[in-house]
């Protein structure tokens, strides 16, 4: 692998893992991206066909096989890598049901594994071995295990190559079974150091990624003596013995004179004996007197304590006569000289982001959370409704809205579906916005429907669960469901023999706003835009007072030849109390009536402005499979919060089916909304659209779909995500960690792979025929930076395949 | 108004870096017009049809052991030896400049208004009158490291065909794989890592018949447009940045004004990097790189003129058409002040999307409340409802996130 991606001016070499220096080629243009040194598996990037191999080649890097097919692997995997062969090899493993060995002909290398979040088991030839979350499993070189996945797991796997421990080889050969260690004592420093060095692992510098691999192999060196000790009691073998020089030498580096004969003396052995042992572990004493020096001088020259020493100093104190002559094998070895290091180290070293509040679950709850197997009692809303019984297709349904056909703030493969409906049928489907209650008197008042959704008194809430938090709000107290998701959606549906691997298709035919049964209002349509504290803007704003939340209230003129909207008023966001009593001192829960007398309107507000209407679902939604209980708000593979004014009237969205009869639920809609939806929301606004759903078989064109596509009438348009699979990617924990691991250079990551998968797999491109039609002819933009995923959305115009 | 001409030759181009030392090679008045030839930095890609039979192009790329026209490519040193060329290729543009405008100071604001655009027919007997350009998938491009197919670490390049017959489009002829090419002054290129290398046919193997039946719609633009930076003598054109530069969207083309900073006297306008077409973020590392000539209007705007017009307080480059205003947010909105000296080097490696999104939304709230008026809420709510963030380029190390808001918003 070369490490010319760092722009080192181009004096300088660079260390390579591999022993023998490269030299940094600067580039002319581009990006120093060190990623480079990452390597990265997502399922998502491949046709399904291919995936299997793919995945394949990339668990054998760490000395692992799985028993998926070449065209097999279907659910979500991923994984990222860092490090080569020869020295540590550090993966991350997102893995689905399937079985893992070790791959035949791997190097004689023992692999560490770290179950995350679910116990394992490892079965062995006489034996069965459970590895529970948090613990670790050595898996000798020599030794056959297996392991049996039944659903998807996060791994950490390790593998440590001899030659980073600079001489002691003994322990890995000595090493013949599986050691099991709890995550406690020595062994609980090493696992929790692998871990985060897994989760870092990304960010390290070429030289920072080096002192990490000889940290890690000096711990798990001794966690592996540690091991053999307690199952080889008290015979002291070579290998201890070894470690004991090594330990005294350690602290007899500094002596410049140091020789042979006096470590012998103090180990009470001869001169000769000693020798002898480094020989047996392929070294020599004075090979392995330099290498320790010239490391602890590496550790030295930026250790906090010590930056400002100078590298003279440094050298002598590691117990270098000459600093000329260290300078030069300090270059030598690490590829640069001591100064120089020291300038890289410390320029690298830069402050962690801060972070601020998040939407969604707070991972620390997560953590701590326990499976919730059922919806309470009495949560789902509604039952079947008749209306859509079985006839002959195509039938039109309606699904209008009221208390019992919404679910509010959360998707679920648990809830009872609403509607019926068959392949080809249509539906007109109802869906309110949570934004209501922005200004109840417009939005609410006198509209039989959303008076039912938004009742709310102090003895009577219509719809209790508002997201997927705890019923009881035992997180922050904000409310049932503690508003981990806010959006009103319109279902679910089930649609006949969807099954998980089948797409569906769902057309929008209309969509028409909702008017105003308001007296005074009757007729006319409004909506309301937040600038919420989710917004992109929210930590920077610019006046006082910071930071604020404002809510603008716009009208809506959809039948005027050019239709658009117009703001009416605004008002800053004041402390509403609930008519439970609790006090919103934010806009963190939804559907909170707002008391007009309790904010103050500001009017006229953006005179003179009209904004182009833009009619879209926010929402479109798959139930997934994962969780049974999902926050509303980040998209991903399953739909959801899709937030991409494109799909609007004349569009298309096809959605990978996960559970039976897919779940179809319809949400979240806007009058219009800008690319990026900066603030955190459109212009919200209760619609009535039309749509249409055709299932697609397993099988068929849409074989190799896994994503969220949608289709207008001049473009296809695939949605990228931060975190494609975020729900399997995270495991437990990933309701909250989405809104921490948000970037639009990852979702433009994700764009990319799936654009250049959908020309090769649905245009019938080569590789490199379908990266050059992205540089030539593919729009990527910011679908929205407000979601906890983010989205960058990759247009490719039909156009281009009818010439 | 006076119109002049501005021909490509080896005294009218300079090649891969911005300089406020370099003497202008035409000085004009505010309001003149001016018909300015470039050249693409990759007609050497395949010289046949790009070079052979051109005397300015044949003259401009001249390289062989005893003579190299064009000595110096990039911002790089250019006393060697060389690890790849003078200038090292810090900066890879072959660009036409610098025009000085009369009375341009810094604070002022220049407008350039791009009034036409053709591309420069092979001159080549064989092709003539035909247009062809270039696309490499480079070691730059998005895609480099995260490649399916074998040989990972590749490099392509794809060789187009405009057809200007309405609506005008491009088509790809062929492509190769980049393989080591050696200079005539002996430097092996491994990859694309020195402008105007000439590709030897015989080392690479053609491929044809690829993106068959596709007709990319085509989209004249200049990638690279801008003035001279204060900061240092000599700026790579690579990383895009207040002045402009290598903006590579490929809005800037017929019927735009550009409006641009000026940061050093005369301001210092050059042009080229011409594009037939480009997606928004350039993914490959480059778009479908041709020679085009254009026709520009350029209006001097002075500092005390600013006020109370859509230029107030403007401090990066900014796009009109009839349609939007559009500001440009980069990783770095100046990356030569905020980023040291080694600037060159650290913006490298400090692309990010995220920043650039940061940046433009900064930028457009600027705008929104400096020029249109509103208050900081009535922006934002604004932006969240009715401005487009799209993603310019990811290639060009100060990556880019344009922020548009359209003008009918406004109009009533």
């Amino acid at each position: 692998m070369t490490t010319g991606r760092l722009a080192f001016s181009s004096s300088q070499v660079q260390y390579d893992p591999e022993g023998d220096r490269t030299t940094a080629v600067e580039r002319p243009s581009g990006t120093a991206d060190e990623g480079m040194q990452i390597r990265q598996f997502v399922s998502e990037a491949h046709s399904r066909g291919t995936r299997g191999q793919a995945w394949q080649d990339s668990l054998a890097s760490i000395g692992i096989r799985s028993d998926v097919q070449p065209a097999g692997l279907q659910n979500f995997a991923a994984a990222s890598m860092r490090g080569e062969a020869d020295g540590l090899v550090l993966a991350r493993l997102t893995v689905g049901a399937q079985t893992l060995s070790p791959l035949a002909g791997r190097p004689r290398l023992p692999i560490v594994l770290i179950s995350r979040d679910e116990a394992i088991n490892v079965t062995l030839p006489l034996d069965v071995l459970t590895v529970e979350p948090g613990s670790l499993v050595i898996l000798p070189a020599a030794s056959q295990w297996q392991i049996a996945l039944q659903k998807n797991v996060r791994l950490i796997a390790l593998s440590v190559a001899d030659t980073l421990f600079h001489g002691p080889k003994t322990g890995l050969q000595a090493l013949t079974m599986p050691q099991h260690h709890p995550p406690e004592g020595f062994a609980g420093i090493f696992i929790k150091s692998v871990e985060a060095a897994a989760l870092e692992m990304d960010r390290l510098s070429a030289i920072e990624w080096s002192c990490l691999e000889d940290a890690v192999a000096d711990l798990f060196f001794a966690l592996l003596l540690q091991g053999e000790r307690t199952e080889v009691l008290a015979r002291p073998s070579l290998a201890a013995l070894f470690h004991r020089v090594t330990l005294r030498l350690e602290r007899h580096l500094h002596e410049t004179e140091l020789t042979a004969g006096r470590i012998a003396r103090l180990e009470g052995i001869s001169e000769r004996y000693l020798q002898k042992l480094f020989e047996q572990n392929g070294e020599s004493f004075s090979h392995y007197v330099r290498e320790r020096r010239l490391q602890r001088a590496r550790a030295a020259l930026v250790a906090p304590g010590d930056i400002r020493l100078p590298v003279a100093d440094v050298a002598f104190t590691c117990g270098f006569g000459d600093a000329a002559n260290f300078s030069r094998l300090f270059k030598e070895r690490f590829g640069m000289p001591p100064g120089a290091f020291r300038t890289h180290y410390t320029e690298k070293a830069s402050g962690g982001a801060a972070s601020t509040d998040q939407r969604g679950w707070p991972v620390k709850a997560l953590a701590s959370k326990q499976p919730q197997p059922r919806l309470p009692a009495g949560d789902v809303s509604g039952e079947a409704v008749s209306d859509g019984t079985p006839s002959r297709p195509p039938t039109h349904h309606r699904l209008s809205v009221n208390a019992s056909t919404i679910h509010w703030g959360y998707f679920s493969r648990g809830l009872e579906p609403v509607l019926e409906i068959r392949s080809g049928d249509t539906v007109e489907i109802e869906t309110l916005t949570q934004h209501a209650s922005d200004a109840p008197d417009l939005m609410i008042r006198g509209d039989a429907a959303a008076e039912d959704v938004f009742a709310w008194t102090p003895t009577h809430k219509a719809v209790d669960r508002r997201g997927a938090g705890p019923l009881d709000a035992s997180i922050y107290g904000r409310g049932a469901g503690e508003g981990f998701g806010v959006h009103i959606c319109t279902g679910p549906i089930f649609i006949k023999d969807a099954e998980p691997g089948d797409v569906v298709e769902v057309r929008i035919d209309s969509m028409t706003p909702r008017p105003s049964r308001s007296p005074g209002y009757e007729g006319r349509a409004f909506g309301s835009s937040v600038a919420a504290w989710w917004g992109y803007h929210y930590n920077e704003l610019l006046q006082a007072p910071r930071p604020r939340e404002n809510i603008t209230i716009y009208e809506i003129f959809a039948d005027d030849e050019d239709a658009h909207a117009q703001a009416l008023f605004s008002y800053r966001w004041q402390p509403q109390t609930d008519p439970f009593g609790v006090v919103h001192n934010t806009y963190d829960y939804p559907g909170v009536p707002v008391d007009r007398s309790s904010v103050e309107m500001v009017s006229p507000v953006l005179s003179g402005v009209r904004i182009p209407l833009r009619p879209h679902f926010g929402v479109i939604a798959v139930a997934p499979r994962e969780a049974y209980m999902v926050d509303s708000v980040p998209p991903a593979y399953f739909g959801g919060n899709l937030d991409n004014w494109r799909l609007g009237a004349g569009s298309v969205v096809y959605l990978p089916v996960s559970v039976p009869g897919a779940l179809l639920s319809i949400g979240d809609p806007h009058a219009t909304q800008g690319d990026g939806e900066l603030a955190g929301t459109a212009i919200e606004c209760s619609m009535t659209g039309s749509v249409t759903v055709v299932l697609h078989k397993k099988g068929g064109r849409f074989d190799d779909l896994t994503y969220p596509l949608i289709e207008t009438p001049t473009e296809w348009v695939l949605t990228g995500f931060s975190h494609p699979n975020y729900l399997a990617e995270f495991g437990a924990k990933s309701q909250g960690e989405v809104y921490t691991k948000s970037s639009l250079d990852l979702a433009m990551k994700d764009a990319f792979r799936k654009a250049r998968r959908f020309l090769m797999e649905f245009q019938g491109l080569s590789e490199d025929e379908a990266i050059a039609l992205m540089s030539a002819a593919v729009d990527f933009g910011v679908t929205q930076v407000v979601d906890g995923n983010w989205g960058v959305h990759a247009i490719i115009r039909k156009a281009l395949f009818h010439g | 108004m006076t119109r002049h001409h501005l021909p490509a030759t080896p005294s009218t181009v300079h090649w891969g870096y911005f300089s406020k030392t370099l003497a202008p090679v035409l000085t004009i008045a505010s309001q003149d017009r001016v018909v300015i030839e470039t050249i693409t930095h990759h007609a050497n890609d395949d010289a046949e049809r790009m070079i052979t039979g051109d005397p300015a192009a044949e003259e401009i790329f001249r390289w062989t052991p005893e003579e190299k026209t064009m000595r110096r490519r990039g911002a790089g040193a250019d006393e060697g030896p060389f690890t790849r060329g003078s200038g090292e290729g810090v900066g890879v543009h072959l660009l036409t400049g610098p025009i000085a405008i009369e009375g341009a100071e810094p604070g002022d604001v220049i407008e350039v208004r791009i009034v036409d655009a053709h591309p420069r027919p092979s001159a080549n007997p064989a092709y003539a009158g035909r247009f062809f350009g270039s696309n490499p998938s480079a070691n730059w491009g998005f895609q480099y490291n995260d490649l399916i197919e074998e040989p990972k670490h590749r490099e392509v390049v794809t060789i187009y065909e405009l057809d200007m017959t309405e609506p005008a489009t491009v088509s790809a002829l062929y492509s190769y794989l980049w393989t080591p090419q050696t200079d005539p002054d002996r430097i092996v290129h491994p990859t694309i890592d020195y402008p105007g290398v000439p590709v030897d046919h015989t080392t690479v193997t053609r491929k044809e018949g690829i993106l068959s039946g596709i007709k990319v719609p085509a989209r004249l633009h200049f990638g690279t447009m801008g003035l001279a930076p204060a900061e240092a003598d000599f700026v790579s054109t690579i990383p895009p940045n207040y002045t402009g530069g290598n903006m590579d969207d490929w809005r800037i083309t017929k019927g735009a004004r550009m409006y641009y900073p000026v940061a050093v006297a005369g301001g210092l306008f050059s042009v080229g990097d011409a594009h037939a077409s480009q997606g928004d973020s350039e993914l490959s590392g480059t778009a479908v790189e041709i020679s085009l000539t254009g026709e520009f209007e350029f209006i001097l705007h002075k500092k005390a003129d600013l006020p109370g017009t859509a230029l107030e307080g403007l401090n990066h480059p900014l796009l009109e058409n009839n349609e939007v205003w559009s500001v440009y947010g980069f990783s770095y909105a100046n990356y030569l002040s905020e980023l040291g000296p080694d600037h060159q080097n650290e913006i490298l490696k400090r692309s990010s999307l995220d920043l650039a999104m940061r940046d433009a939304f900064r930028k457009l709230r600027r705008f929104l409340m400096t020029v249109h008026a509103l208050s900081e809420d009535e922006a934002i709510s604004l932006m969240s409802v009715a401005a487009d963030f799209s993603i310019t380029q990811v290639v060009d190390a100060n990556w880019g996130v344009t922020g548009s808001i359209r003008k009918c918003v406004f109009d009533r």
